[in-house]
């Protein structure tokens, strides 16, 4: 396993956000967490990127503690962030949000090629490249959010609901290359809002709802299961009068 | 209304004035616009600075560029250990505007200790000597001032645009979580940042040793119109800080020559105020 | 918050009289002159803290003020042949009217940082000497008025000063101690800790940050018209010079700045150290002393010398345990609060378009939708914190889009926080009590603190009403939210994920509380994610997605909607 999540406690201040949770993704997967809102998502992926410090819980990357690893040498493991709402620097340029991302040792000798790769992925970005981050259009700046995540040549991306606040033709768009990107052997763990995205895209997936892991498994399994409508429109299943 | 030989010597004039106005702004346009402190004590490290200058110059017969290969990387670990205190304490942006300002005191307190208040003139062979251009007078020293402010202004802006250093700065002081998810150590930048910031005050202190007469209260009469250069210009900024410094300094000639020389102060506090309410938010 | 007025009142005139007694006692000149000093900084330090201590904008141009004061009496006794004492209202309303002038322009910027007020007030006093210096007011010399007959009102020309310093400096402290207890005070201190949501509690920021900035400015004029006459000869140099800006800081700073007698303290402290340095080069020792205090003090003791004091003896009384009687009906006659074709826009992108919607007294509607969709910024625009674009948002008759923040609050409108906004130094009582004082029922502050308890006995918080907002839990720190809100008598309640963070059983508690307020007539508009209160709680429940709404009605039959199941789940999930 590449990523191990085993109990996870994660509190701001005494607001606790997640209680217990446990996941995994293996080498090349890519798995989704989905759930409604405010349920702990974002909390979860910051903490696995290093930006926030668990409770309590082990978190494993190739088997060795994620906990104890301070934030700037996290990147250095081979896990790279796309954040939620993106967080690009926006008053600097395409090229150098892209740089930034390879800024730590051996990734920064491959700048190159990497950066080929990124425009290859997205060749918009190349029409843009000089351009301030600040100006592009959504959908441009989630290409360089997760570009400039690829310049680190992670083993694990963690992307953090990248279909917020996007047009759906742009989503469907963003999913392609994520498959794309997958398919060159990146491991993925995808934060999702959007349900029907993340369930098409992974090859498993867990549902947090209020801080806990309420389901998991396959992807065919967990759409049958009303544990997800529940979660997002708050319909109990004796409540319901579905049609089949 | 002055003849156009005044007119052009107040421009020359203003132009030199300026580059040690925008000497002055460029560490503070750098802390504060990069790390988010307000370091009202960078004109006292740049008048102790010349004060340092005219000393090593005067009792030891060193010559201010040989002085200032010790006093610019003295002043660098200077500036490293004002930041280990404000890092220590967390100090905020607005406290650190307090802790400056008393340490600014403390440090003119000190200058009058070692200096007394009597005003101070270093004297060089070169002090009098000026380039004739046409009708007008280019006084060498503050020529060479202005140069160095230009040559230094473009160094840092290439310095933060083409390095990967300069790069972590930026996008540091922008979003300090993300750049150190991506391997920004946001520590030994900020202590990097504070060194370079005060070698500026030294070098800034070297010219003002030679051009300037010295005395302890001149840390005040700089205030105002540095803060105006860097609000002008840009926070971290260094071309604006260049460019706004030489606006400045020539607003305030021109204003010598048309009007009494007594209202020039004037020019750069009303501009500064007037900024301030204008465009209140960071530039 | 301080102490009881009698007793303050009993000990300043006890003072003052004693102190008084002294010159006609017969004190030593060099005494009177000393003491003449201390009472000086009193009355500047003090002054200086009625805007800056209480309400936080630290200004570096006191010194301005002061040096107003001292060139209008200098130039009207001199130049206009006035009288002393009758100079020195002049010189008040003087430097009042100039620091009218300059809150009037600079407070107006919307959230003016500190850092920018401290430079630009530091500017000020340049821009004042260089002015006074170049015209005939000064012009260079400076001024005598050695010839200027001073009234005797004791045997000593330094008996008189010294009791006008010491009136000046009694009176400053007292009017430091009143405005403290009246609302102007309360208001000065909520802006202190959140600017924001004291305008929206129904604070007038600019109005009171206006009148405190005249009225600090006004008494260090009178303090330099005293003073020109103590120096007899003025100059621009040692009137503007940075002393005056940088010891009431740290007068201030030192004795406490957000409380009434604290600058007196830290001037009598420092103004007395001051004197063990006198005349050249320990002078210069002095000040670099002076200047070291001050930096360890912001660094070690932030809140002042007082305030450290005071906190080992804060009691702890306990609240009464009655139960407030019944929920209070709302301030004013209910009114539905309508919200017709509402645009908002920020940069480029469009957060809120065209939004209708309605909310009855007695009504709780649920807002709901995707993150993203605009439902904070409905609440943000319906309380007044953002203006809308385009569309009408009315209470009852009242148009609230025309209104500032604190006014829409006065009319009756209330919201919470996501994410709890205490006032840092505000015991839970306080910040209750100054919600009741400001909100739609304007109660005295101290109706507003009985009245407070009731609320706090409402929502369960009724034993932490004296703990400060880092004492409290999350839990409490959400209920204190709502028992803020509830504490103007609002006739709207707009809640912003009041229950996200709480645990199952707080949830329900929570949800009982809402359903009471309904009760009274309450019109509540709430944004919540926790579906299954919002289900249980709505009467009913709008669905806002990208700006838009895309649902309205019962609660069931929307989230069972077409349209609402494939915004949230995709089409893959409808039917």
């Amino acid at each position: 396993m590449l990523l191990e999540v085993e109990q996870l406690a994660i509190a701001y201040g005494d607001a606790p956000a997640v209680w217990d949770a446990s996941l995994a993704v293996g080498p090349g997967e890519i798995v989704a967490v989905i759930g409604p809102n405010g349920a702990g998502k974002t909390t979860l992926v910051n903490t696995i990127a290093g930006l926030l410090r668990s409770r309590s819980g082990a978190l494993r990357f190739e088997g060795a503690d994620l906990a104890a690893v301070p934030p700037h040498l996290v990147c250095r493991l081979g896990i790279a962030l796309v954040p939620e709402g993106r967080r690009l620097f926006t008053r600097m340029s395409v090229e150098e949000n892209l740089e930034m991302g390879c800024y730590r040792g051996e990734a920064r000798r491959a700048r190159g090629t990497s950066l080929e790769r990124v425009y290859g992925l997205f060749p918009i970005l190349r029409a843009r490249r000089r351009q301030v981050a600040g100006a592009l259009s959504g959908g441009q700046q989630q290409m360089v959010a997760i570009g400039r995540a690829l310049m680190a040549r992670p083993k694990l991306l963690l992307l953090d609901e990248p279909s917020l606040g996007l047009a759906p033709a742009v989503v469907d768009q963003m999913f392609e290359t994520v498959r794309a990107i997958n398919a060159e052997g990146v491991a993925i763990l995808l934060v999702e809002q959007n349900v029907v995205r993340a369930l098409d895209s992974a090859v498993r997936a867990y549902v947090l709802e209020e801080g806990r892991i309420v389901a998991s498994g396959a992807p065919a399994i967990l759409r049958q299961q009303s544990r997800i409508r529940q979660a997002y429109l708050g319909l109990r299943d004796d409540q319901d009068d579905t049609t089949p | 209304m002055p003849s156009l030989t005044l007119l052009g010597q107040a421009i020359v004039s203003g132009l030199l004035a300026g580059g040690i106005y925008a000497l002055l702004a460029l560490g503070l346009s750098l802390s504060w616009g990069l790390l988010r402190l307000v370091n009202l004590a960078h004109f006292a490290l740049a008048l102790l600075g010349a004060y340092l200058t005219y000393q090593i110059g005067t009792a030891l017969q060193v010559p201010p560029w040989l002085a200032g290969l010790a006093i610019i990387p003295a002043f660098f670990l200077v500036g490293m250990a004002l930041h280990a205190v404000f890092a220590y304490f967390r100090v905020t942006e607005f406290t650190s505007l307090l802790v400056t300002f008393g340490i600014a005191v403390i440090l003119e307190s000190v200058i009058q200790w070692f200096w007394t208040a009597d005003y101070r003139r270093y004297e060089t062979p070169w002090a009098t000597a000026s380039l004739r251009v046409g009708p007008l007078f280019v006084p060498i020293l503050e020529m060479l001032a202005c140069l160095t402010a230009a040559a230094l202004a473009i160094a840092t802006w290439a310095w933060l645009r083409f390095t990967y250093v300069g790069k972590a700065l930026r996008a540091s002081a922008e979003d300090p979580a993300i750049a150190a998810a991506f391997g920004v150590h946001h520590r030994r930048q900020a202590f990097l940042l504070s060194g370079v910031s005060a070698a500026y005050a030294a070098i800034a202190g070297a010219f003002i040793a030679l051009i300037a007469t010295l005395a302890p209260a001149q840390i005040w009469a700089w205030l105002g119109v540095v803060f105006a250069v860097v609000i002008i210009g840009g926070l971290a900024n260094p071309i604006g800080a260049l460019l706004a410094g030489l606006l400045i300094g020539v607003s305030e000639s021109v204003t010598m020559a048309i009007v009494t020389p007594a209202w020039a102060p004037l020019v750069s506090f009303s501009v500064l105020i007037v900024i301030l309410i204008v465009r209140p938010g960071r530039a | 918050m301080s102490a009881p007025p009698r007793r303050v009142a009993l000990g300043l005139t006890i003072a003052a009289l004693g102190l008084a007694a002294l010159p006609v006692v017969g004190l030593p000149a060099f005494y009177e002159s000393f003491l003449y000093i201390v009472f000086s900084w009193i009355a500047l330090a003090t002054s200086w803290s009625i805007l800056s201590g209480y309400a936080g904008y630290f200004s570096f141009g006191h010194g301005a003020f002061f040096g107003a004061g001292m060139y209008t009496t200098a130039t009207l006794t001199t130049a206009f042949g006035t009288s002393f004492l009758a100079s020195l209202p002049v010189a008040g309303a003087l430097a009042a009217v100039l620091g009218a002038a300059i809150g009037a322009v600079v407070f107006r910027v919307k959230r003016l940082r500190g850092e920018l007020f401290g430079l630009l007030t530091l500017a000020v006093g340049f821009v004042l000497a260089t002015i006074v210096l170049n015209t005939r007011i000064d012009g260079g010399p400076g001024v005598y008025l050695s010839s200027v007959p001073l009234p005797r009102l004791v045997a000593s020309p330094t008996g008189t000063l010294y009791l006008l310093g010491l009136a000046l400096a009694v009176a400053t402290i007292a009017a430091a101690y009143a405005i403290g207890r009246a609302r102007l005070g309360l208001g000065l201190y909520a802006i202190h800790d959140d600017e924001d949501v004291a305008e929206g509690k129904g604070v007038p920021t600019f109005a009171y940050k206006l009148v405190a900035f005249a009225l600090s400015a006004g008494i260090a004029g009178v303090a330099g018209g005293i003073h020109a006459m103590y120096v007899s000869y003025v100059t621009v140099g040692e009137t503007f010079s940075i002393t005056v800006p940088l010891y009431v800081v740290l007068m201030s700073v030192l004795g406490g700045a957000r409380h009434w007698l604290g600058p007196a303290v830290g001037a009598t402290i420092i103004a007395a150290s001051l004197y063990v340095f006198t005349g050249g080069q320990q002078a210069v020792l002095g000040r670099a002393v002076v200047a070291l205090v001050l930096i360890l003090v912001i660094l070690l003791l932030p809140e002042g010398i007082v305030p450290a004091l005071l906190a080992r003896r804060r009691r702890r009384t306990p609240v009464s345990v009655e139960m407030a009687a019944a929920v209070p009906a709302p301030a004013a006659p209910a009114a539905p609060l309508a919200c017709t074709d509402v645009w908002r826009a920020f940069g480029g992108i469009q957060a809120l378009r065209g939004v209708s919607l309605e909310v009855a007294p007695g009504e709780i509607v649920g807002l709901v939708g995707p993150n993203g969709s605009g439902k904070t910024t409905l609440i943000n625009v319906i309380s007044g914190y953002y203006r809308a674009d385009r569309g009408r948002i009315t209470l009852g008759g009242a148009t609230l889009t025309t209104r500032p923040a604190h006014a829409i609050a006065g009319l009756g409108v209330a919201r919470t926080y996501q994410i709890p906004r205490p006032f840092a130094h505000f015991s839970a009582l306080d910040d209750v009590a100054a919600a009741a004082t400001f909100g739609a029922a304007r109660l005295s502050p101290a109706a507003a603190r009985a009245e407070a308890r009731g609320w706090l006995e409402f929502t369960g918080l009724g034993r932490r009403a004296h703990a400060l907002p880092h004492e409290l839990n999350l839990h409490e720190r959400k209920f204190l939210e709502l028992a803020r809100a509830l504490a103007g008598r609002p006739r709207v309640l707009l809640l912003d994920e009041v229950l996200s963070g709480l645990n199952p059983t707080e949830v329900a508690g929570a949800i009982r509380l809402i359903q009471q307020i309904r009760a009274r007539g309450v019109a509540v508009l709430f944004v919540e994610h926790l579906m299954r209160a919002v289900l249980e709680l709505s009467d009913r429940v709008v669905v806002l997605n990208e700006g838009e709404v895309i649902a309205a009605g019962g609660p069931r039959e929307v989230m069972r909607a077409e349209r609402v199941v494939e915004v949230y789940l995709g089409r893959a999930h409808v039917a």
